[in-house]
């Protein structure tokens, strides 16, 4: 199966990351609260001295613009360090406005409104790049917008700045720095009145969807760029009327009152409140502005101070004060979906009668001149199970992908009554077309009730501040969760769910936009057996409401159990279609997972002889991905001078397997032992050093540097460096390198591409050689070449452990082989018995 | 004779720039992260060989190596805590940590250095020498070169030397290079190292032209990031070309429409560079799966 990039991102959120989902969740609690700090603090505005009322201002400021901020960085996950831009023109369109004559409340509001065009129109170019590139786009902002009010002198009084607007009133009344200060307290409460009903209403519950995963929240009819455009605009808003109230309070504003380190104080307040949080820019805006107060006589070390600050929080408390103490009082609500909950049955049939089928005709695509698929056609009808089926790199997912929308294909149709190829993935998802993900694309901080409520509304959001979700939807949303057969708590952030509950949520978010089509990516990928067996009649039931299935799947028991209609592809186009019975008896197909006849290995001319003390040897080893477990407690030995296969079908664990002995993916338990020296803790790097090589899957050649710069590289981790000799050796076991010695590794054919992988192994003068899959992608003639090198290196004495689809191929030169089912090992022994042994079969093409 | 001497002006400028921007490249591509604190580097460069040379009297070589010294020291504490910590658990926060790490080492110099600019003396900038009619400090006609020449050494050093070559295993094929026993965190912890110690040099060079101050690198680094961004950070060409542009894009503007509208127009080509090509001029884009 294929593997996550690199390992260590993507794993699941542990406790605190997960407190995002919570702490927004109490309905009254927050706005309690505001209101309660606003009182105090008007208390407060309404009795100090002159000098105190202007700080408390300035810190009511400071929340309003950690509120817009949060919109930004809290909600939707976008970074800004141009902020102090959208402050400025707040403040600067208010001083103008008012010097014009304008009254202050249309000034302020007009203010707001030039802000918020500015966001808007700043999101447009901002919001096509990501992390890095926002940042610098933010940055560039903030610069023009400091640089304009410099230049633009007629308009902004240059370096000079402007003041002497006249004070503003209130029903006839001057409102002086008393009736400023409870005017700041009050937009500061309005405003965190604001976000909380925004964060737990549709659009901010889209926009954390949004924030977690982009391509889910497509799939289910939400327009990303929509949905960050009207956060970015909404915290240009907000930070625009901060600015738009600064003005007037400071009576004087030039460009020094906006340097570009206030950018960074801005994110400062989110951050060190706790991004997402609702009164974290309350702690945040105190701290900022309170403390170079508190420590006056200190001012010089005021910016060292913030520094040490940013660096604390980041260090100690990632999700800030707000958040560290709500993921610490936190308990989790553990209401489940009880028996109360509604069949969700009615909501999922046809509305209007008869449903059309989804017709894929002629469809194909191809990257960089690879054609992933071509021609691919079927019917799918509903109330069926359509399965799509096909050794690795078939180009199933492709498949899905041109269904779904999220890859445009070059060619071919795809109708559910009406045309959708080459529509975006959230138009094709409004049309009905729902799917779920080969690794799960759950909204990690987003509540599991969340994650089907956010469904529910197909990408509709209705007003700004609309709620998220009617008492009819939580109870179908209940309903949903009950009918996929997910037991656990409601409010669990879908972050911290075990595999298979991963797995169900997942399904039930893609059922609650009520779907004409379903597409399943591999649902079953990491199941145990018994919750595999659950889940085949969950798909019944699923198609059993009228709706088109389509099932992308690698376990064969489960698709010859459930499908009604079953397309094998191969090498990105269909090979056969029909019922299982028709699939699991065709020839072709045989080929295509087992390997045919055309492939010969030479299997040794005397039994391998040798100590019985294995050389490598994994003892109750685990693996997982995730929460997804992948390997299981498998115990396998490899002695000197032996060769050993591994097979299984795929997303057995193979793969996996070789990783974690390699290093590559860290074992959850269990041992791996190299030569006596116990190896499962220690990096890569350090277990090549010990003598391991891992031929990786998809050969991995350095594709910039020359076959010879790959060869040397490859005894990097010895102590001596490669000599010339060592090299020529290599080229004489394989002749066709020599050719190409100074070509660069990615002009290589597939073929050649794989011998270099392994002399680039091989070179390191590994105790044991791991090979992953090197027959894949290889034409047969190639293949049959590579096996005879394989047999060479055997009959050499090199200890070969082997994991390769084309099973009998593999079982033809090695001495003994494991075969791996669900991750655990199913069948072991010599490799002479499991050639002939019905198990192997079926542990490929199902039973 | 005005758009000679922004000529000259321009490519000074965006040597340097184009030199900070290469250290943003190098440890973008080993690790998809940047030192954010690269212009309080640069500034670390200039303030430790002027500190040593003129406060402690070492010979003006010695101090520039020792100088370059303690900013590659500077470039592993910035990878080891500001970056690593967040990066390896997948959190952003490198982002924020490491221009916390600029402001705090900003203030720290502050405090050592004093608040008042100080003019670093050098042969190189005392005598101009005419070229084409204008006076040019013969500074401003070496730190080009020198510029180039580093560019042309670091792609020289990454092609011919283990070490070098460690690392293009690392950016081609991440997973594979620890294959070969390659330690990973090693070699970004160099890249990084070689991204601060191209900062210093570049705040070595350009100090004789402009005054020593503990602020001096704050401007400048945001420049150069721009400069990243708009040659495609994942290009190393792209970067030094893209730092020549920007730098002659300030250079022209400033001499013609006066120094107010640098920034604008600077600034303003960034945006609209990013609009029409969002992976910057010579940058690739990276190829999304699910």
């Amino acid at each position: 199966m294929a593997a996550p990039a690199r390992s260590g991102h993507g794993q699941p959120a542990a406790g605190p990351r997960a407190a995002m989902g919570r702490v927004t969740a109490s309905a009254w609690g927050g706005p309690l609260a505001v209101l309660a700090i606003a009182a105090c603090a008007a208390g407060v505005a309404a009795t100090a001295e002159g000098y105190y009322t202007f700080v408390l201002a300035t810190v009511a400021i400071h929340v309003v613009v950690g509120v817009g901020l949060n919109i930004l960085l809290g909600l939707s996950g976008q970074v800004s360090f141009g902020h102090v831009g959208f402050f400025a023109i707040g403040a600067y369109a208010t001083g103008i406005l008012m010097l014009e004559g304008l009254g202050f409340w249309s000034a302020f509001a007009l203010a707001g409104l030039v802000s918020a065009a500015c966001g808007f129109a700043l999101a447009l170019p901002a919001l096509r790049v990501t992390g890095p590139y926002l940042a610098m786009m933010t940055i560039a902002f903030a610069f023009i917008v400091e640089h304009g009010a410099i230049e633009w002198r007629d308009l902004t009084g240059g370096a000079n700045g402007l003041m002497g607007f006249a004070s503003p009133t209130l029903l006839g009344q001057v409102l002086d720095d008393r009736a400023l200060a409870l005017l700041a307290v009050a937009l500061a409460a309005l405003a965190l009145l604001f976000f909380h009903a925004l964060a737990r209403g549709a659009w901010g519950q889209a926009m954390r969807a949004v924030r977690d995963s982009e391509v889910a929240a497509r799939s289910l009819g939400l327009d990303p760029v929509a949905v960050k455009t009207v956060s970015f605009t909404l915290s240009a808003l907000l930070t625009g009327l901060a600015g738009a109230l600064f003005a007037p309070l400071n009576m004087f504003i030039s460009p020094d009152s906006f340097p570009f380190f206030q950018s960074i104080l801005f994110v400062l307040i989110v951050m060190v409140g706790g991004a997402g949080t609702l009164l974290g820019p309350v702690v945040g805006a105190a701290v900022v502005v309170l403390l170079p107060e508190l420590l006056s006589g200190l001012a010089e070390y005021r910016l060292l101070f913030f520094g040490a600050l940013m660096l604390g929080v980041l260090w100690l408390a990632p999700r800030g004060v707000v958040g560290a103490l709500a993921t610490w009082l936190a308990r989790e609500d553990p209401r489940t979906a009880g028996d109360a909950a509604p069949d969700p049955g009615p909501a999922l049939g046809a509305a209007d009668g008869a449903r059309p089928p989804l017709e894929v005709r002629e469809l194909g695509i191809a990257f960089g001149g690879v054609r992933a698929a071509s021609d691919v056609g079927f019917v799918a009808e509903p109330g069926r199970i359509t399965s799509v089926i096909g050794p690795n790199g078939a180009g199933k997912t492709t498949v899905l992908n041109l269904i779904g929308g999220y890859y445009r294909p070059d060619r071919g149709s795809v109708r559910l009554g009406r045309e959708l190829a080459g529509r975006p993935a959230h138009r094709v998802a409004r049309a009905g077309v729902a799917r779920t993900y080969q690794t799960t694309q759950l909204f990690e901080h987003l509540s599991v009730l969340d994650n089907v409520l956010v469904a529910l509304r197909r990408g509709r959001l209705g007003w700004l501040l609309a709620r998220a979700a009617g008492p009819g939807d939580r109870a179908l949303a209940e309903g949903l969760l009950a009918f996929v057969g997910y037991a656990g708590p409601l409010a669990r952030p879908a972050g911290e769910l075990t595999h298979v509950d991963r797995r169900l949520v997942e399904i039930a978010r893609a059922l609650a936009t009520r779907p004409t089509v379903l597409l399943l990516d591999e649902p079953a990928a990491g199941l145990a057996r018994e919750d595999k067996q659950r889940l085949g009649a969950l798909l019944r039931r699923i198609a059993g409401s009228g709706i088109v299935l389509i099932l992308v799947e690698h376990d064969m028991s489960l698709v010859m159990d459930v499908s009604d209609h079953v397309v094998v592809l191969d090498a990105g186009e269909p090979l056969m279609a029909g019922t299982p019975a028709q699939v699991r008896a065709d020839p072709a197909v045989h080929r295509a997972y087992l390997g045919g006849t055309e492939f010969e290995g030479r299997p040794r001319d005397v039994p391998w002889q040798g100590p019985a003390e294995p050389l490598l040897a994994t003892r109750a080893l685990g693996a997982a991905y995730g929460a997804a477990p992948a390997v299981r407690a498998v115990d396998l030995e490899v002695r000197a001078g032996e060769t050993v296969a591994v097979l299984g079908a795929n997303g057995a664990g193979k793969s996996t397997l070789l990783r974690a002995i390699a290093g590559l993916h860290r074992p959850v338990d269990g041992q791996v032992t190299l030569d006596g020296e116990s190896v499962e803790r220690r990096p890569a790097h350090a277990i090549v050093a010990a003598g391991l090589s891992l031929v990786p899957e998809g050969r991995q050649v350095f594709p910039e540097l020359t076959v010879r710069d790959n060869l040397v590289l490859g005894g990097h981790g010895r102590r001596e460096r490669v000599r010339d000799e060592e090299v020529e050796a290599m080229l004489d076991r394989f002749p066709r390198l020599r050719e190409r010695i100074s070509t660069r590794a990615g002009l290589l054919s597939g073929g050649e591409q794989q011998m270099l992988a392994i002399a680039r192994g091989l070179i390191a003068r590994p105790k044991v050689l791991l090979l992953d899959e090197p027959s894949l992608g290889l034409a047969p003639s190639l293949v049959a070449g590579l096996y005879r090198v394989l047999a060479d290196l055997r009959d050499e004495r090199t200890t070969i452990l082997v994991v390769d689809q084309v099973a009998h191929l593999a079982l033809a030169v090695a001495d003994r082989g494991y075969v791996l089912e669900n991750g655990r090992v199913a069948h072991a022994g010599d490799a002479e018995r499991l050639r002939g042994d019905p198990a192997i079969e079926q542990a490929y093409l199902g039973e | 004779m005005l758009f000679v001497s922004a000529l000259v002006t321009g490519l000074g400028l965006g040597a340097m720039y184009g030199l900070l921007a290469l250290g943003f490249h190098v440890t973008y591509v080993v690790s998809n992260t940047v030192n954010f604190s690269q212009g309080s580097s640069m500034m670390l460069g200039a303030v430790a060989a002027y500190m040593l040379a003129f406060g402690l009297g070492w010979p003006l070589p010695l101090a520039i190596g020792a100088a370059l010294a303690i900013c590659a020291l500077f470039g592993l504490v910035v990878e080891r805590f500001l970056v690593r910590p967040f990066a390896e658990r997948g959190s952003n926060g490198w982002l924020m940590a490491t221009v916390a790490g600029g402001v705090v080492l900003d203030n720290l110099a502050l405090f050592t250095f004093g608040k008042e600019p100080r003019s670093f003396p050098s042969p190189l900038a005392e005598e101009p020498v005419q070229i084409l009619g204008v006076g040019a400090y013969p500074l401003q006609l070496v730190i080009p070169v020198v510029a180039l020449l580093i560019a042309a050494g670091l792609s020289f050093v990454t092609r011919r030397t283990r070490m070098g070559k460690a690392m293009l295993a690392v950016v081609q094929q991440p997973e594979a290079a620890r294959l070969m026993g390659i330690d990973t965190r090693r070699v970004i912890a160099v890249a990084f190292a070689l991204s601060t110690v191209f900062a210093g040099i570049a705040g070595i060079l350009i100090a004789p032209l402009f005054n020593v101050a503990a602020g001096m690198g704050t401007v400048f680094g945001i420049k150069a990031f721009a400069t990243a961004i708009l040659g495609g950070i994942n290009s190393a060409w792209g970067v030094v070309l893209a730092g020549f542009l920007y730098g002659l894009v300030e250079a022209l503007t400033t001499a013609y429409l006066g120094s107010t509208w640098t920034q604008i127009v600077a600034f303003s080509m960034i945006i609209a560079v990013l609009f029409l090509m969002p992976n910057g001029l010579l940058g690739r884009a990276a190829v999304q799966k699910v």
